[in-house]
């Protein structure tokens, strides 16, 4: 099993030991990954390859056949559910290739939502991100009238709220076209580094492949 | 935050939550509206009927000469001679024997003949205004009497033959208003009152038993009134003696005294209004079956409710897991729901039900004389309304249940 260390000489923030998982009779495996603070990776691979079910280990949705996962040097699944949940809030952001959110609040409030579910409220750093990306405006609208577009700004504002120490974000421009893809990367890279976030993309979009450096191709696995 | 969410998350289904509030608020406004008009039917009959042991009157029914003698709303059995009942007045088992008599009214307000006691001694009654009656054809009205007819002191009218209203009036006879009650809250509030002798002069020639039939008020043959007749003293009638006792034997003696008498009958009302109670109490329990099978109801659609708003929810509520939300947090932002519409629910029928009952209230003022009221309050609402909060937020636990067991990794897979 390949061992893929990507650091910047920081404190380890990620590391993965022999993780698998069953679907059927099929097993996959996954490569060890070491990943420090601030650091970013892409992780490609083809329909099938296990991206998702990769990403979804490493932020502690889905338990492993076999290994572990240790965030911050805390094994997570050896956690309680409550307590699995709760590290999730503190510790990691998630974007998604088409954007949920809680269709009764305003997007403010959906903002303050993902705050409060990590007793992390602060109202100052919402206003500053939604300046950032120019929805300001917005604040109060009613998540159902943004575009597709602001919505998806919208949740890559959602991950950060929270100050986590990593970002995953799972095909967060599968579905766009060519411009929109190179603005939600740039804003992706560019708020992860201000906020000295770790970010994790999994994609299978080749369109991005140039823009990281470090990268994991499930394909080889 | 949790509040905030699930309300929003109510608020922003109003046709599915409306349903459910509105069921419950339709089955709790039944529910208070039966326990209020009972409730207060039972306190004023039972507060009525225990201010009099017995009503003597003529043969015929008991229940009908109670309810026409004590609470004034059905028609006499007839009249009895007063020398038939000289003996109560007498007796030593008597305390107060108020004689009564009807026959009259004035725009369907009755006119009864009796003496000062019924108002002092019966009904702890006040003059406001003016003063007790002297003279034949003075009369003391209740308050509400007064402020619907506005009538005043030393006003004039004539009354009407018969409860109905009548063609039929006793224009040689007008009565004049000497005094007004203050309000009691009570039957004499609805009562126009004056004396014995007023009424034998309206009506001289009522020696025969019958001849104040209130329900043949047409039949009444005018013309025939020898105005100038006075009646004599062996035959003179009244409806009825209202006896209260002041010695325990007096309930096994004389309502057996009474009855031994040809022309004359007794009739406990305590015993009358229970059975009349006992009668329409079946049917006011068929009235809270029928409310509690729509509670049922109701409660069903908060299951269906939640349930469906679960299904439309998936997502939300995997990114609220994703974000962070503990299991426990996303069941009791659903229990917090079911608490809302429970709440919405149950306040709104009570208020619903009071409201109601307040302008069913001017009806039943004017066909019970007694004035009921939609402020009246019963410590059971309080309980009804713990209840339903609870049984909406049981209700609720189905769907939370179903949120609690969702796989986010599975849903996510599927569609994000």
């Amino acid at each position: 099993m390949l061992d893929y260390i990507i650091g910047l000489n920081q404190k380890e923030l990620i590391r993965t030991n022999n993780i698998s998982v069953k679907y059927g009779e099929i097993d996959i495996k996954f490569p060890n990954i070491n990943l420090d603070y601030g650091g970013q990776l892409l992780i490609i691979g083809k329909s099938g390859s296990g991206k998702t079910s990769l990403l979804n280990i490493l932020g502690g949705l889905l338990s492993p056949q076999t290994g572990n996962v240790l965030v911050n040097d805390t094994d997570l699944f050896s956690l309680s559910n409550n307590k699995r949940d709760n590290f999730r809030g503190q510790q990691i952001g998630f974007v998604f290739q088409t954007p949920h959110f809680i269709k009764s609040l305003s997007v403010n409030d959906n903002l303050k939502f993902s705050q409060y579910m990590s007793s992390k409220v602060n109202q100052s750093k919402i206003d500053m991100l939604l300046k950032k990306v120019k929805l300001n405006h917005l604040k109060n609208a009613s998540i159902q009238n943004l575009s597709e577009g602001e919505k998806q700004r919208i949740s890559i504002i959602r991950a950060l709220v929270n100050q986590p120490s990593i970002i995953f974000a799972d095909e967060p421009t599968s579905a766009l076209d060519d411009n929109s893809c190179n603005n939600v990367v740039d804003l992706l890279t560019n708020l992860s580094q201000e906020n000295n976030t770790t970010l994790v993309i999994v994609t299978h979009d080749k369109r991005i492949k140039d823009k990281f450096p470090n990268q994991i191709s499930l394909n080889d696995f | 935050m949790i509040f905030k969410l699930a309300w929003r998350n109510i608020i922003t289904r109003p046709l599915s939550s409306g349903l459910s509030v509105v069921l419950l608020c339709s089955s709790i406004m039944v529910i208070v509206l039966s326990m209020l008009t009972m409730k207060q039917m039972k306190s004023k009959f039972n507060e009525n009927a225990n201010k009099i042991d017995l009503v003597v009157g003529s043969k015929g029914s008991r229940l009908q000469s109670v309810l026409c003698n004590v609470f004034h709303i059905d028609y006499p059995n007839g009249n009895i001679k007063l020398k038939e009942v000289d003996f109560l007045f007498k007796h030593p088992f008597v305390k107060s024997a108020i004689p009564i008599s009807l026959g009259d009214s004035y725009k369907k307000y009755r006119i009864i003949g009796t003496n000062s006691n019924f108002i002092n001694q019966l009904y702890n009654g006040s003059i406001s205004k003016g003063n007790i009656f002297n003279k034949p054809l003075e009369v003391v009205i209740g308050a509400n009497v007064a402020a619907k007819l506005k009538l005043e002191i030393g006003d004039s009218f004539n009354g009407s033959h018969g409860i109905e209203e009548s063609t039929h009036d006793h224009e040689d006879f007008p009565y004049r208003v000497v005094g007004i009650l203050s309000p009691t809250g009570e039957i004499i509030d609805q009562l126009i009152i004056t004396s014995l002798e007023s009424v034998w002069q309206v009506h001289p020639h009522n020696d025969k038993k019958g001849s104040f039939d209130l329900k043949t008020a047409e039949e009444h043959d005018h013309h025939s009134h020898d105005h100038k007749t006075e009646v004599s003293e062996n035959n003179r009638e009244v409806t009825a003696v209202l006896v209260n006792y002041n010695s325990p034997r007096a309930k096994f003696s004389i309502p057996g005294i009474v009855n031994q008498k040809n022309a004359l009958m007794g009739a406990e009302p305590a015993i009358e209004i229970k059975q009349l109670l006992d009668l329409i109490e079946p049917a006011v329990n068929v009235i809270y079956v029928l409310s509690l099978f729509i509670f049922g109801l109701s409660l069903f659609s908060i299951v269906v409710t939640l349930l469906n708003s679960m299904k439309d929810r998936k997502y939300e509520i995997s990114m609220m897991r994703v974000g962070g939300a503990s299991v426990r947090l996303i069941f009791i932002s659903i229990i917090l729901e079911g608490f809302f519409i429970g709440l919405i629910g149950s306040i709104s029928g009570l208020i619903l039900g009071h409201s109601i009952m307040g302008i069913m209230a001017r009806f039943l003022n004017l066909k019970y004389n007694y004035q009921f009221s939609g402020l009246v309050f019963d410590g059971l609402e309080l309980v009804l309304l713990f209840v339903t909060i609870l049984i909406g937020m049981i209700a609720a636990i189905f769907p939370a249940i179903a949120a609690y067991r969702l796989d986010i990794s599975k849903t996510l897979k599927n569609k994000i």
